[in-house]
């Protein structure tokens, strides 16, 4: 039997075939048990009827994709794997970090820390380029949410009076 | 609707609707010829701020980015043969054969004109049909309902991409993470894991800008590209004998636009190689075809522009999004509290044509905008990429937060994004799976009442009662088949 070839598209496809095979399998774990008043149920279809329907077919559907993945000839035209994983993975973690620090640390903190990880990742090295953008733009863009749009960005009280104490609206 | 269209009209006439209008319009020009930088990022991105604007202001605003930004794809497309949006990709052949002749000036004119001149024409048959289509929508129930949304579901999964195979994988899990959640028929948790954030379901915006933003950021990002370049614009400007030539092509890839924009899925693409085939198949000289041929140009460009007017007909009759930027219009249009759907003609008509009538406005603008423009391109514009991607990552995570103000949005976006550049390098298209997310609710809820107001005899009830419903049914697969073998035939011309 041929080897399973390597590729994102195959491991993409399995993962959807198998994750859509267990969660069909164990569905009366994932869905609660409907609500039934005297006896009778209160919808015309069960609450898991639909997802089985879906998940039945997605894995059917993920299995016929990689058997036929599997039957045609390799693409030579399509990378193996994907370029440029380490930045991609430094690039996910600063967004992960921006993420959690966000409410933690306000808006101005979390941004400038992350807009100067970010630009560094992306290349520059000049130190006033760096911290022009981190320092100004993050607040500008904060106070055109909360001045003009009305809008409510998480920020330390400490950095809020300030601005408060700054602007006179 | 007589009185509905003139309260619509007057409603309209707004400074701040034009302003940003005019702000969304560049912004959507400087956003589409950006290389590698999409339209939908932008809109995705500037989706939160139009929600906290008037209807009147934000919708406009977010069209004015839609209808620039598809011009704004035909530039790089043009200048560099870098199309900046899918649709451009047809306008590419004769637009770069244009540029290397010395004539990028001529081709940037004509992509304005036939862009403006589609978009327009297909904007006024849209307020023309768009209230018969509704009272039509009106007479139906669950049944149609169900019919017509899982014929649209069909429609895109075949229309997306070459294979169809991979587009239902996607629909079928964009399905599924609209059922995590609260089941809308019964009110009972499903696939929460006992979360407290799972029980409100996944959030649209940090879904769309996940899947549709950030993937395109962290392919820059893994690029490692430094800038982004576009050539300097030359030659002499289109003159009236040569856009008079085109008249015939840019009047038949309008119709050829606004008959696909109806179609829920189809989208600018489809309509942007059809109408460069059909032009290319009516010419006399179709061997210049691809050789720098202005009404190459024409063709693609006034037939993917013309499918913005109509492409709103499913969107605001049947709250059905035509494609992804539809998608991201109908998130603007709920959270402004305008759901789609028939029921919006009969509360808030005059809202609905207001906005299509600045549709129109916003064409008049575009041409004098684009005409201005262009020069701007004259010159070659370097950006710096470690610049532009923190303040648009800055305005990505500001703009998920803004939503709902949970910071669980921002490990969505995260989380969305990873799985957005994990589907792209699986060369898996995002589109279905988003149109299946949008689509599950109201799929299943139509089917529920359908199945109730059956009582047990489902065959009797179609073919007794609803034949309508049950034909649409029925054909849904031999359609299904016929649009993607028709599919398969224009992409290889």
């Amino acid at each position: 039997m041929a080897e399973l070839r390597r590729t994102p598209e195959n491991y993409f496809t399995l993962t959807c075939a198998v994750l859509g095979l267990i969660a069909f399998f164990c569905i009366g774990w994932l869905v609660a048990t409907p609500k039934v008043l005297f006896g009778r149920s209160l919808t015309a279809i069960p609450p898991s009827l639909f997802p089985q329907l879906v998940l039945g077919t997605l894995s059917i559907l993920s299995f016929a994709l990689a058997w036929r993945i599997h039957r045609s000839p390799p693409d030579e035209s399509i990378p193996s794997g994907i370029y440029g994983v380490g930045r991609g993975a430094a690039f996910f973690g600063v967004m992960t970090f921006y993420a959690l620090t966000m409410t933690p640390f306000g808006f101005f903190i979390s941004s400038a820390l992350s807009m100067a990880a970010m630009s560094v990742l992306t290349g520059n090295r000049t130190i006033w380029q760096i911290a022009l953008l981190c320092l100004i733009a993050p607040p500008l863009l904060y106070l055109a949410a909360t001045r003009l749009l009305a809008v409510s960005l998480p920020e330390l009280n400490a950095i809020e009076l300030f601005y408060a104490r700054l602007l006179p609206w | 609707m007589i009185e509905q269209f003139f309260e619509g009209l007057s409603m309209a006439l707004r400074i701040d609707t034009f302003v940003m209008m005019a702000l969304g319009l560049f912004g959507g020009m400087l956003v589409g010829a950006l290389p590698g930088f999409t339209t939908l990022m932008a809109m995705a991105i500037l989706l939160p701020i139009s929600f906290f604007l008037d209807p009147l202001v934000g919708i406009p605003f977010l069209l004015g980015i839609y209808k620039g930004g598809m011009f704004g794809g035909s530039i790089p497309a043009i200048l560099v043969s870098m199309p900046g949006t899918g649709a451009a990709v047809a306008t590419s052949r004769d637009g770069y054969a244009l540029t290397k002749q010395g004539k990028s000036r001529k081709a940037l004119d004509m992509a304005l004109f036939a862009s403006v001149f589609g978009d327009t024409a297909s904007d006024i048959f849209t307020i023309l049909m768009i209230f018969p289509i509704a009272v039509l929508v009106m007479q139906f129930g669950p049944p149609e309902l169900f019919a017509v949304l899982l014929m649209s579901l069909i429609i895109i999964a075949v229309t997306s991409g070459s294979n169809p195979l991979k587009a239902l994988i996607m629909m079928m899990l964009g399905l599924w993470l609209s059922f995590i959640g609260t089941d809308p028929l019964g009110g009972v948790e499903r696939f929460t894991f006992g979360l407290f954030e799972l029980k409100s379901g996944i959030p649209l915006l940090p879904m769309l800008i996940g899947v549709f933003a950030i993937p395109e950021i962290a392919s820059v990002v893994m690029r490692n590209e430094k800038t982004r370049q576009l050539a300097a614009v030359m030659g002499e400007r289109l003159t009236l004998t040569e856009l008079r030539r085109c008249f015939r092509t840019i009047g038949r890839s309008t119709v050829i636009g606004t008959s696909i924009g109806i179609i829920p899925g189809l989208g600018q693409v489809v309509a942007a190689m059809m109408g460069y085939s059909a032009a290319k198949n009516a010419s006399e000289t179709p061997e210049k075809f691809g050789q720098g041929e202005l009404e190459g140009v024409a063709a693609a460009e006034a037939a993917n522009n013309s499918v913005n007017g109509p492409t709103m007909v499913p969107l605001l009759t049947l709250g059905i999004p035509g494609d992804n930027v539809t998608a991201i219009l109908l998130g603007a249009f709920v959270a402004q509290g305008l759901r789609p759907g028939p029921q919006l003609f009969d509360e808030q008509g005059a809202t609905v044509f207001a906005i299509l009538i600045a549709m129109i406005f916003g064409n008049i603008m575009f041409l004098a905008i684009g005409y201005l423009s262009i020069p701007l391109f004259s010159r070659i514009v370097t950006i710096k990429v470690s610049v532009l991607i923190p303040l648009v990552i800055m305005f990505a995570f500001a703009g998920a937060f803004v939503f709902r103000s949970d910071s669980v949005d921002l490990l969505m976006l995260v989380v969305f994004g990873i799985f957005g550049i994990v589907a792209k390098a699986a060369r898996f298209d995002v589109m279905p799976m988003v149109m299946g997310f949008i689509l599950g609710p109201p799929l299943e809820y139509a089917f529920g009442q359908t199945v109730a107001m059956t009582n047990g005899d489902m065959f009797g009830f179609f073919l007794g009662e609803r034949w309508g419903a049950a034909t649409v049914l029925a054909l849904c697969p031999v359609f299904g088949y016929l649009l993607w073998k028709r599919m398969q035939s224009v992409n290889t011309a």
